[in-house]
């Protein structure tokens, strides 16, 4: 008796991975945008890492009140969208100069006891230096307590980063930014104002 | 076994490597104040221009400026502590002054400028040479017992008159401050 011989192999018709790729596509593009909305809402590792440093070291519990992220795509498409409105020759090269800007602020909730401010100092020393920023500035007066951190290298007018963390006893803010110093620099030392005031500083 | 010998006395070697280079980067008017903690209820005031930022500033102001950018470019560091007095910490402070200032004369920096005002403060300047002509590094120290201590060292070719003008340019109030009162203090020509 002779074998039945094997159905033929059936493929899918060409048009069905059509229409699979047109239906991933915009759901592909849905959870891009998702991902990219949710990241506006959330501070960079750095930010992240000293935000909890500090947060940790107070010994208190905080409430947020904002973490917004505005990266180099946000702003970009934000430079793009005011190109052809009027603005301020500051505010065009204040746009011009920041590349992405994140600021979290955080709140102690009343009734709650003092946080131990030089604990949270060390804290954020410890948290930064370790991811490779140093301490420009530190400050503790009174119930006030600031630190200026930048990066300790690739330090350059077209690359410069900064993480400031300003608490007042009540409220900590936590802004980083990065930006290309040129356009600003360039309005600035253009202002007969400043330049006065150079003329005046190398006359010491 | 040879191999593993061999392995970790080059691992050992070059971390020696690494150490000397890096206690070799350490410039020689570059004074270590130790760490110093803020005390509680007490201002304290850090600030650390290192040099990457030093030079962006020069960079910056070169075109407009070029002899504050000269001034600028000629230093490599600028650290100023200013630690506020209390009566938990003013008998510390003062003795860490002290220590600081002993040191200073230990390691062969030269005493400038010792100025005791009338108000109680006490300041001294103290500069070291490099090979016997240029600047190498400028300490000062502020004792006012009655308010603050503040310790200053700028590493780099820099005399004391040019202090004021430094602090001017990278808005350092400390600097400012005992830039001015330095001016004051110096002999009338």
């Amino acid at each position: 008796m002779n074998p039945s011989p094997l159905p033929p192999a059936i493929r899918p018709p060409a048009r069905r991975l059509w229409l699979w790729g047109i239906l991933a596509v915009p759901l592909l593009l849905l959870v891009v945008l998702a991902v990219g909305v949710a990241s506006c809402f959330r501070l960079s590792s750095d930010a992240r890492a000293l935000r909890n440093g500090l947060i940790k070291s107070s010994g208190v519990e905080w409430r947020q009140q904002i973490a917004l992220n505005a990266g180099n795509l946000t702003l970009g498409i934000v430079r793009a969208g005011l190109s052809c409105a009027r603005l301020d020759p500051e505010a065009r090269a204040v746009l011009q100069a920041v590349r992405g800007a994140e600021v979290g602020v955080y709140w102690l909730p009343s009734g709650a006891k003092s946080p131990d401010r030089a604990a949270m100092f060390a804290a954020a020393d410890t948290t930064m230096t370790a991811r490779g920023w140093d301490r420009v500035v530190g400050v503790m007066d009174g119930r006030n307590l600031v630190t200026v951190y930048m990066p300790g290298k690739n330090v350059s007018t077209h690359r410069m980063k900064c993480c400031v963390m300003v608490f007042n006893g009540s409220e900590m803010v936590l802004v980083s930014a990065q930006a290309n110093l040129e356009p600003l620099l360039e309005y600035a030392l253009n202002q007969p104002a400043l330049r006065a005031k150079a003329h005046l500083l190398t006359q010491r | 076994m040879k191999q593993m010998i061999h392995y970790s006395l080059a691992v050992a070697v070059i971390a020696a490597g690494i150490n000397l280079n890096a206690l070799a980067d350490s410039p020689p008017g570059q004074v270590d104040f130790g760490k110093i903690a803020p005390a509680r209820g007490g201002e304290f005031v850090e600030i650390q221009v290192k040099s990457n930022l030093l030079s962006l500033a020069a960079q910056s102001v070169e075109k407009q400026q070029p002899d504050v950018a000269k001034l600028l470019r000629s230093v490599q560091l600028v650290h100023v502590n200013v630690i506020g007095l209390t009566d938990e910490n003013r008998a510390e402070m003062e003795k860490r002054v002290r220590q600081i200032r002993h040191d200073l004369d230990a390691q062969g920096w030269e005493q400038n400028v010792t100025v005791q005002q009338k108000d109680g403060q006490d300041i001294g300047v103290y500069t070291k040479t490099r090979n016997g002509e240029a600047l190498a590094g400028l300490v000062i120290t502020v004792f006012d017992p009655k308010k603050e201590a503040v310790l200053i060292n700028i590493v780099g070719d820099i005399r004391p008159e040019q202090i004021a003008a430094l602090g001017e340019k990278l808005d350092i109030k400390p600097l400012k401050e005992v830039g001015a009162a330095l001016k004051d203090a110096a002999p009338k020509k």
